[in-house]
C-alpha cells in the first residue's frame, strides 16, 4: 500500500500536480518538499484536479525536514530539474532515510535510470524507477514506468498496478532507452517538423510548416508551436539526449536546426520567455499582433495566412464527419505541401512501430504513449485509416483530427 | 413484440466546439456506428423503404437555441441518401426527448405499421457558454415564470426538490440526507470510471469533496446543491435500432431483448404546483411513481424481477426520489438504499452502472435513448467493464423539466420473468 507519498520538487509545475494526483486518486498523504516551503502549491494543486477535498493530504515542507518526511513515506518521487548530476545528489540524500520496503522514483522525462541507480547504495537499486508523467497530468492520463537493470517483475507489476488502478494512469513499461517512449516518438517528430521548417525557409519557414501539420492532421497543437509551448531548451535538452545516445535509422532527425541553436543562445526559449520561433507583440493601443520567427531574415513578422487546397477540404470534410473523404483529399493531392505532410505522418507511424518495439517491447505501447501523452492520433489507429492497415488500436482515430479553421 | 437490436453512443467526453464539427458529423458517427454495432447497413435501409417498413424517429430538446437548427427530421437526409423517403420526425419533451421518440418507434412496430425504427436522440450543448446554456435549458420549465432571468435555474429548482423532501418527511435527518446525496454523486463517478464512453471517466471526486459544499470547487448553485449534485453539460447522440417479431423471424436473427413495458405519466409543469399536488401520496413525486407503476402493470413484473436501474439523476435530489418511486425502497426511506450499498455498483439493486447523467454526462435531448441503450446492453451482456452480473430485466427512468414528463421503459430478456 502507498499511504504516505513525499515529492521532492512540489513547487515547480510538474511537481505541484502530480502532488495532486498522488492526494486525490492515490488518496496518499503527500509531503510537498521543496528548498522553500511551497505553501502556493498547496492551492495550485487542489486547482489542478478541482477538488478542496485533497488539502488535508498536501503538507508543505522545506528541505529540512526531508530526513521525517522520506522517513515515513512509502513512496518518494522527485521532480527536481532535469539534470544528472542534481537527480543523483537528491536521490542519494534520499537512500538513507528511506525505509525497507519503500520506493524510490525520478519524474525524469528521459535520462537514464540505470545511470542514476549505479550511483544509489547496492540494497536500493532494486527500488529506484523512473516514473515519468505527462503535463498536465489531469487530462494527459499516460504514465511512462521506466525500470533499470534492476528492477524485478514483483515489483513492476507493483507499481504499474498502482499506477493503473489507483492513480487511473494509462501505464506503458519502458526499457532504459533515452527519452523512453512518448518523448522518443513526440519530439523526434517535431524536430522534424523543425527541421522541415528550415529546410523550407524560402516558402515561409515555421508558419508554412505549422499550417501543414495543423490539428486537422490529428493533434492539438502543430509541431513548432508545441516546441514554442514546453520550451526551446526543453526541446534542445531532448535532442541533445537523443542525438548522444541513440544511433538509430532516424539519427538525423535528432539534429537541431542552425536557427533553433540561435534562439536558444539569444535565450528566446519561446512562451515562457515571451518570445521563441513565435512573439506576442502588445501594440501601442494594447491590442496583441501574433509574430513568427523569419529564418531568414531572423526577424519576427506577421503570420502568413496559408490556404493549402488539400488542408481546406480536409478541414470541410472533417467539419461533415467525412473522415474517409478527407484521408482521400489528402492521399490524393500531388502539391509539395500534401507531400510533405504524407512523408512526415507515414515517418512517425514507422518510426512509433519502431520505437515501440524497442523500448516496450510491443507496438501497442506507441499508441498509448501517442494518444494519452500527447493527445495526436496514436500512430496504429493513423495507419489504419491512411494505408488501410489493420492494426488493433483501442483508440477511435475520429476525435483527433480537428475541423477548427 | 418490440425487438432491441443494439445501437451506439458517442463518446460523451468529446468537445464538438473543439473539433470544429456540426450536427452532421456527429448524426453520421452514431448511426454509422449503431449499423456496425447491429450488422444492419444503408442497403438494408433502401429496401426496407421501399415497402414502407422503416421509419426514423429524432428526439431533441432544443437544438433551435443551442445551434440554430430545427426540422430535425428531415435532418438525416444530409447524413446518408439511404434516408431519402424514410418518414422521419422529431420528438420532444425536453430531457425526456429521446424517450418520447422511442415511445413513437416502439409504438409503430407495435401495431404493425412498421418493422424497423432507427432512433436517434442528441444535443450539443457546448456551442455555447454556461450561462446561455443554463438560461436555454430554462425553457424545460415554465419559462416565463421558472427561467427568464434567473440564473441556471434547473439547479435551484432541484435543490427546491431536495426542501421538499426534506419537508415531506419531517423525520429525515438533514445531515443524513445531504450526505445520501453525496454518496449518490460518489457512486455516480465511481461508476463513469468503468465506462470508456462516460465523460467523467477521468475526474476525480470522492465523498469528502461532494459532501463539503460551499467552497470554491464545490460551489453551491442552487438552494442546498453544490456542483458535485449536478450532472454534466455534454455534447452527444445516441442511436438505438428497434424491430419487429417478424423481422427478426425474416432475418432469422438470434435476438433476445425486448421491450417488456413502459410508463409514461406528466406531472403539472410549473414547481409550486408540482408539489402542492403531492399533498396526498406518500411520494414527492407521484407522477414518476404512477409511470414507474403503470411499466410494473404492462410488463406483469414487480421491483424484484428488476436486475439493474438507469436512472435520471439530472441531480442527486431526482436520483434520491426514484429510488422510492422504483419501490426499491419505502418512501421516505431511500437513504437506506444508500446507506447499505444495494443501489451501488455490486449491490442488489444498482443504479446507474452506466454513471448515469452525473457521471456519464447528459447531453438532454440523447439521454432517454442512451439510458435505453444501457438497459439493453446490461441485458444482452454488452457492457463490458461495466457490466452487472446476471441481469434479465434493467429498467430506465428519464425525466423531464423538474420531473414533469416521466418516462420508464422496461427492457429483458425475451424467455425470462
Amino acid at each position: 500500500m502507498i499511504k504516505t507519498v513525499t515529492v521532492i520538487g512540489a513547487g515547480g509545475a510538474m511537481g505541484c500536480n502530480i502532488s495532486a494526483i498522488f492526494a486525490s486518486f492515490g488518496a496518499a498523504k503527500v509531503y510537498m518538499l521543496d528548498i522553500e516551503k511551497p505553501i502556493n502549491a498547496v492551492e495550485r494543486a487542489i486547482k489542478s484536479v478541482r477538488s478542496e477535498s485533497i488539502r488535508n493530504n498536501l503538507i508543505p515542507v522545506d528541505f529540512s525536514s526531508l530526513k521525517e518526511c522520506v522517513e515515513e513515506s512509502d513512496l518518494v518521487f522527485e521532480s527536481v530539474v532535469e539534470k544528472m548530476d542534481v537527480k543523483k545528489d537528491v536521490a542519494n540524500k534520499c537512500t538513507k532515510y528511506l525505509k525497507d520496503r519503500a520506493f524510490l522514483c525520478t519524474g525524469t522525462s528521459g535520462l537514464s535510470i540505470t545511470e542514476i541507480a549505479n550511483s544509489l547504495p547496492v540494497d536500493v537499486r532494486r527500488r529506484y524507477y523512473g516514473v515519468h508523467f505527462f503535463n498536465p497530468p489531469y487530462s494527459m492520463v499516460l504514465c511512462e514506468l521506466i525500470k533499470s537493470k534492476y528492477s524485478i517483475s514483483e515489483d513492476i507489476a507493483f507499481l504499474s498496478n498502482f499506477l493503473r488502478n489507483q492513480l487511473f494512469r494509462t501505464v506503458v513499461v519502458c526499457e532504459d532507452k533515452p527519452a523512453f517512449i512518448g518523448n522518443r516518438i513526440g519530439f523526434q517528430f517535431i524536430n522534424s517538423a523543425l527541421q522541415l521548417a528550415e529546410k523550407y525557409s524560402q516558402c515561409g519557414g515555421i508558419d508554412y510548416i505549422d499550417s501543414i501539420f495543423g490539428t486537422f492532421t490529428g493533434r492539438l497543437m502543430a509541431p513548432c508551436n508545441t516546441a514554442d509551448f514546453v520550451g526551446l531548451d526543453v526541446h534542445k535538452a531532448i535532442m541533445d539526449n537523443l542525438l548522444l545516445n541513440v544511433d538509430d535509422y532516424e539519427k538525423r532527425s535528432f539534429e537541431l536546426p542552425v536557427y533553433l541553436k540561435e534562439l536558444v543562445g539569444n535565450k528566446k526559449l519561446g512562451r515562457k520567455t515571451g518570445e521563441g520561433l513565435f512573439k506576442l507583440q502588445i501594440n501601442e493601443d494594447g491590442t496583441k499582433t501574433p509574430l513568427v520567427y523569419d529564418i531568414l531574415t531572423k526577424q519576427y513578422r506577421l503570420k502568413n495566412k496559408y490556404k493549402f487546397g488539400f488542408a481546406e477540404k480536409m478541414k470541410a470534410y472533417f467539419q461533415n464527419g467525412d473522415y474517409d473523404l478527407a484521408f482521400e483529399a489528402l492521399k490524393k493531392d500531388d502539391s509539395q505541401e500534401a507531400l510533405i505532410c504524407r512523408d512526415l505522418l507515414k515517418r512517425y507511424i514507422d518510426y512509433s512501430i519502431f520505437v515501440g518495439k524497442e523500448v516496450c517491447n510491443d507496438i501497442y505501447s506507441a499508441d498509448d504513449a501517442m494518444a494519452t501523452g500527447f493527445g495526436w492520433c496514436p500512430p496504429l489507429a493513423l495507419s489504419n485509416v491512411l494505408f488501410g492497415t489493420n492494426y488493433s488500436t483501442k483508440y477511435d482515430f475520429r476525435s483527433f483530427f480537428k475541423a477548427v479553421k | 413484440m418490440v425487438h432491441i437490436l443494439g445501437g451506439a453512443q458517442t463518446d460523451f467526453e468529446r468537445n464538438w466546439k473543439k473539433e470544429g464539427k456540426n450536427l452532421v458529423a456527429l448524426l453520421k458517427e452514431v448511426i454509422n456506428d449503431a449499423f456496425k454495432e447491429t450488422g444492419f447497413s444503408f442497403d438494408e435501409l433502401i429496401r426496407l423503404n421501399k415497402d414502407n417498413r422503416v421509419e426514423a424517429f429524432v428526439g431533441n430538446f432544443i437544438a433551435e437555441d443551442y445551434i440554430d437548427q430545427g426540422h430535425l427530421g428531415a435532418f438525416l437526409t444530409e447524413v446518408n441518401e439511404a434516408f431519402y423517403g424514410i418518414p422521419s420526425a422529431r420528438y420532444e419533451a425536453a430531457c425526456a426527448s429521446s424517450s418520447v421518440a422511442l415511445d413513437a418507434a416502439i409504438t409503430k412496430i407495435k401495431v404493425g405499421e412498421i418493422d424497423v425504427a432507427i432512433v436517434v436522440g442528441f444535443e450539443i450543448m457546448k456551442y455555447v457558454d454556461s450561462k446561455v446554456g443554463g438560461d436555454i435549458l430554462g425553457r424545460a420549465a415554465y419559462y416565463e415564470k421558472e427561467g427568464k432571468g434567473i440564473d441556471l435555474p434547473f439547479p435551484k429548482l432541484f435543490g427546491r426538490l431536495a426542501d421538499a423532501i426534506l419537508d415531506k418527511y419531517p423525520e429525515l435527518d438533514e445531515k443524513r440526507f445531504m450526505d445520501a446525496l453525496a454518496k449518490i454523486a460518489v457512486i455516480n463517478y465511481e461508476n463513469a470510471k468503468r465506462n470508456p464512453n462516460a465523460q467523467t471517466r477521468k475526474w476525480f471526486m470522492n465523498y469528502e469533496q461532494a459532501s463539503n459544499r460551499g467552497n470554491d470547487t464545490n460551489q453551491l448553485v442552487g438552494g442546498r446543491l453544490a456542483i458535485s449534485d449536478c450532472s454534466q453539460v455534454t455534447d452527444g447522440a445516441c442511436c438505438v435500432i428497434l424491430c419487429s417479431e417478424r423481422y427478426i423471424k425474416e432475418k432469422d436473427l438470434n435476438n433476445n431483448v425486448i421491450v417488456k413495458g413502459y410508463g409514461h405519466r406528466n406531472a403539472p409543469l410549473l414547481f409550486d404546483k408540482k408539489i402542492k399536488d403531492n399533498a396526498d401520496s406518500e411520494y414527492v413525486l407521484p407522477w414518476t411513481r404512477q409511470a414507474v407503476l403503470d411499466a410494473y402493470r404492462r410488463s406483469g413484473l414487480t421491483v424484484n424481477d428488476i436486475d439493474v436501474f438507469e436512472t435520471h439523476d439530472c441531480f442527486t435530489s431526482s436520483e434520491y426520489a426514484a429510488i422510492s418511486a422504483f419501490g426499491i425502497t419505502a418512501p421516505g426511506k431511500e437513504f437506506e438504499a444508500i446507506e447499505n450499498g444495494t443501489i451501488s455498483f455490486t449491490g442488489t439493486k444498482p443504479i446507474n452502472p452506466s454513471g448515469g447523467l452525473i457521471g456519464c454526462g447528459h447531453p438532454v435531448g440523447a439521454s432517454g435513448a442512451r439510458m435505453f441503450l444501457d438497459c439493453y446492453k446490461q441485458v444482452a451482456c454488452k457492457a463490458g467493464q461495466y457490466q452487472v452480473k446476471n441481469v434479465k430485466n434493467a429498467m430506465m427512468l428519464n425525466i423531464g423539466g423538474s420531473a414533469t414528463t416521466n418516462y420508464v421503459f422496461i427492457l429483458g430478456a425475451k424467455d425470462e420473468r
